[in-house]
């Protein structure tokens, strides 16, 4: 136990003392905090697109468009509306949030946010357009065919001449009419940017929507009221936590199911290939001999096992504050969700459970992979036979998007009856209630699986350890055999 | 007294592959043993059995009155052939683990980690990570952290191979002072005069069988006595001499014609004095006549037949 104690300590500040492991470790929160304010950031900060709309139709496609684009604008505000709303008022209220909006503006959509989310409110901001339509200059209103408008348009739209105010032009669009349809030619100076083209775009197929309509005798009115229609489906479950209607709750088990199960192999995998390059090093290093001399081979697995725990533990409690952080700062808008985050984790003993997968998991490829560590002495050697490994290991990552959306299809049920899979299959069903039989049995499977990998892994290690044999599974099984 | 050390007929195999054939010896507390051989001899793999990180195929070891070396391993200090320490760690922190993984409490170890470390004149580099050190350094530092935990039996496996003289002797110094606090000690290695001048007693091994045990003496009385006589002699004349078994001559240079220098390996039981009666009262011109006794190296050709 002494010697356990004293290897896993050796193993665990080898790590934790260098600064590669905490950057390393801060990448993923870093990465989550950039992904979640990158888009915002990236549409607050992109630049605003001045679009001329050349109406040389002779029907007011013109007008109709520009109130088209200002309609789509508002549609868009509403939906970021409501999907700001329903984490502190829940989904009807946002959706009386995104009603508002559509229906009576933008102010009247705020106004109402700030009645049912007062704290979302106070920290709304109502996003500015990033393409407004505008009215051509003059000498380019004066053309009267498409050729024309099209020779006044060019320099401006190569910045050659500006608008008034100094303001340049980025686009134009010339509105015509095609077999009794509005058509459009649309102008720009760059390509890849196609935000003024999509707007455009979005904004012409309401025109000719509403006109095919009006065509049909609908009127505007009639026609923007079903474009807002949305039927009301109430969803149920005798599984639900209420055992009534569907509720965010009850679809919680399968996403947490999904991110442990996500989070288990990253983490499994993360702390078995930290061991595979300790044990390889030492190998490399001649070390292993020294340590086999000193302490048993139990021992030295045992304390390599423990102290590259330890880093993960490390991790996993890192990970786990910033994610209390995201948690606090949702629990401040919406108390609810971390309630029934907590609630879904203890309740059942969910919590238990995915920490059996967590340690059988880790025993069983920490030891395989430490094993294989002491047989190589260079990344080259390992990949040699860490290939059909890794392959292995990317189906779980496939059958789990499977296993949450149906997870009593077959296929997944086979799938996590194999222990090597078991910890990343069964999280993600067992939020599904499978029959007890099941998850005993795969446990079952998994603690065999992972008692057979500490016999195996640790006269693997010592046959590896002093061998300098060929680097292939044939003469790994070769010396497997011959170490009595 | 019970033997510090005993082997009683131990053999192993890697598949049909016999490394160590029914290998039988014994060493006694204190003593310096050498454990000679050819390469692939079967030295490391008898050395792993007995640390116990290996079993044998047959037979029994006795280490320290355990019948397997693991059971003793904090008493046994061992140097492998291959050596090699954690690159990132101090000289005081890699002998300190080392020493703790053997029962020395961690500031016991540290403190004797530095002193040993004076000892050997690497006080300066004390702090400096194992890779900032020379290989002779490094080799230092490993084997002070195989015997930090003052262990009663050291095992060290060529440990003088890459050594520069002045470190060569210095670790002859080590040994001879584990000896003398009363370790038993027990060495591979392919230089005879190490051997020759620390060993109390010797084990010699070929193509996995012993072939001698006992002491350096003994050990130089299975080689032949060699002849060095210089003068007007013919080859034909030494080899007439009594005891002589074989004659190398070649022609002494700045001498006039006829001058020879004669190398005769004498027969086993030869007396060397019958040799040189033989020469005088045959009136032969002898300028210098030398007795050379063999040397460990000569019988190390001669027990393990030239395989080296």
């Amino acid at each position: 136990m002494r010697r356990m104690f004293l290897i896993a300590r050796r193993e665990y500040f080898a790590y934790a003392r260098t600064v590669g492991f905490w950057l390393s470790m801060l990448v993923l929160p870093m990465f989550i905090l950039l992904g979640a304010s990158l888009p915002g950031y990236m549409r607050d900060s992109a630049p605003l697109r001045h679009v001329a709309v050349v109406d040389l139709s002779g029907a007011g496609v013109g007008a109709e468009l520009t109130a088209a684009v200002e309609r789509n604008r508002v549609k868009d505000v509403a939906d970021d509306l409501r999907d700001a709303a329903v984490a502190e008022a829940g989904p009807e209220k946002a959706d009386s949030v995104r009603d508002a909006a559509e229906k009576e503006g933008v102010e009247a959509g705020v106004a109402r946010l700030k009645a049912v989310a007062p704290r979302t409110a106070a920290a709304w901001r109502t996003p500015a357009s990033k393409v407004r339509v505008i009215a051509p200059p003059t000498d380019v209103a004066a053309a009267r065919t498409v050729a024309d408008a099209e020779r006044a348009l060019r320099p401006y739209i190569e910045g050659d001449r500006t608008l008034a105010g100094d303001r340049t032009l980025d686009a134009a669009v010339i509105l015509t009419m095609r077999n009794g349809e509005p058509a459009a030619r649309f102008w720009s100076k760059g390509v890849t940017d196609t935000r003024a083209e999509d707007t455009i775009r979005d904004g012409l197929e309401e025109v000719v929507k509403a006109r095919r309509l009006a065509a049909a005798g609908v009127t505007p009115e009639q026609a923007r009221e079903l474009e807002t229609v949305r039927p009301r489906l109430d969803v149920f479950s005798t599984r639900s936590a209420s055992g009534q209607a569907v509720e965010f709750r009850d679809r919680l088990p399968g996403l947490i199911g999904f991110i442990f199960g996500m989070l288990l192999w990253s983490t499994i995998i993360t702390g078995a290939s930290i061991l595979l390059n300790s044990v390889m090093e030492e190998k490399s290093n001649r070390v292993l001999e020294v340590l086999l001399s000193s302490a048993s081979t139990t021992e030295i697995l045992a304390g390599k096992v423990t102290g590259v725990a330890a880093i993960t533990a490390t991790v996993l409690g890192v990970w786990s504050a910033f994610g209390a952080l995201a948690l606090a700062g949702v629990a401040s808008a919406a108390p609810g969700i971390v309630g029934d985050f907590v609630s879904v984790l203890t309740e059942g003993g969910l919590i238990v459970y995915l920490l059996i997968y967590l340690i059988g998991g880790y025993l069983m490829y920490a030891l395989l992979f430490a094993a294989i560590g002491a047989f190589c002495e260079t990344p080259r050697e390992a990949q040699t036979l860490l290939g059909p490994i890794m392959i292995l290991l990317s189906a779980p990552i496939i059958v789990l998007q499977l296993a949450i959306r149906t997870p009593d299809m077959a296929l997944v049920k086979i799938l996590s009856w194999v222990p090597l899979f078991t910890p990343f299959l069964m999280p993600a069903r067992i939020t599904a209630e499978p029959p007890l039989v099941e998850v005993i049995g795969t446990m079952v499977g998994m603690g065999l699986t992972a008692a057979f990998m500490i016999w195996l892994g640790g006269k693997a290690f010592r046959a590896g350890a002093l061998s300098t044999a060929k680097l292939d599974w044939k003469g790994v099984f070769a010396l497997l055999r011959r170490e009595r | 007294m019970d033997s510090a050390l005993s082997l009683e007929g131990v053999s192993k195999r890697y598949g049909r592959f016999e490394a160590v054939k029914d290998l039988s010896f014994a060493v006694e507390p204190g003593t310096i043993c050498g454990f000679l051989g050819p390469n692939g001899a079967g030295k490391t793999s008898t050395l792993r059995m007995i640390l116990g990180l290996t079993d044998p195929n047959a037979g029994r070891i006795t280490v320290l009155g355990a019948d397997n070396g693991g059971k003793v391993r904090d008493r046994i200090g061992f140097l492998p052939e291959e050596r090699g320490l954690y690159r990132k760690m101090t000289p005081v922190d890699a002998i300190a683990f080392f020493a703790a993984l053997k029962g020395v409490p961690m500031g016991e170890g540290r403190k004797r980690a530095r002193r040993l470390l004076e000892e050997q004149g690497l006080a300066d580099s004390m702090k400096k990570p194992m890779k900032a050190l020379s290989k002779g350094m490094a080799q230092k530092v490993q084997l002070m952290a195989s015997i930090a935990h003052e262990p009663e039996l050291v095992i060290l496996d060529e440990p003088f191979s890459g050594l520069d003289p002045v470190n060569q002797e210095g670790l002859e110094q080590i040994i001879r002072g584990l000896a003398s606090r009363g370790a038993t000690v027990l060495f591979s290695t392919h230089v005879m005069q190490h051997a020759e001048r620390l060993c109390q007693k010797v084990v010699l091994l070929a193509k996995g069988r012993k072939v001698f045990e006992g002491s350096v003496a003994a050990a130089r009385a299975e080689a032949p006595m060699h002849l060095e006589i210089e003068g007007r002699v013919t080859a034909a004349d030494v080899a007439a001499l009594p005891g002589v078994a074989a004659v190398e001559s070649v022609a002494v240079e700045g001498e006039e014609d006829g001058v020879y220098a004669h190398s005769a390996s004498l027969a086993k039981t030869a007396d060397p004095q019958a040799a040189l009666k033989a020469a005088f009262s045959r009136g032969l011109d002898v300028r210098r006549f030398e007795m050379k006794p063999p040397t460990l190296h000569d019988a190390f050709i001669v027990l393990t037949g030239g395989d080296r």
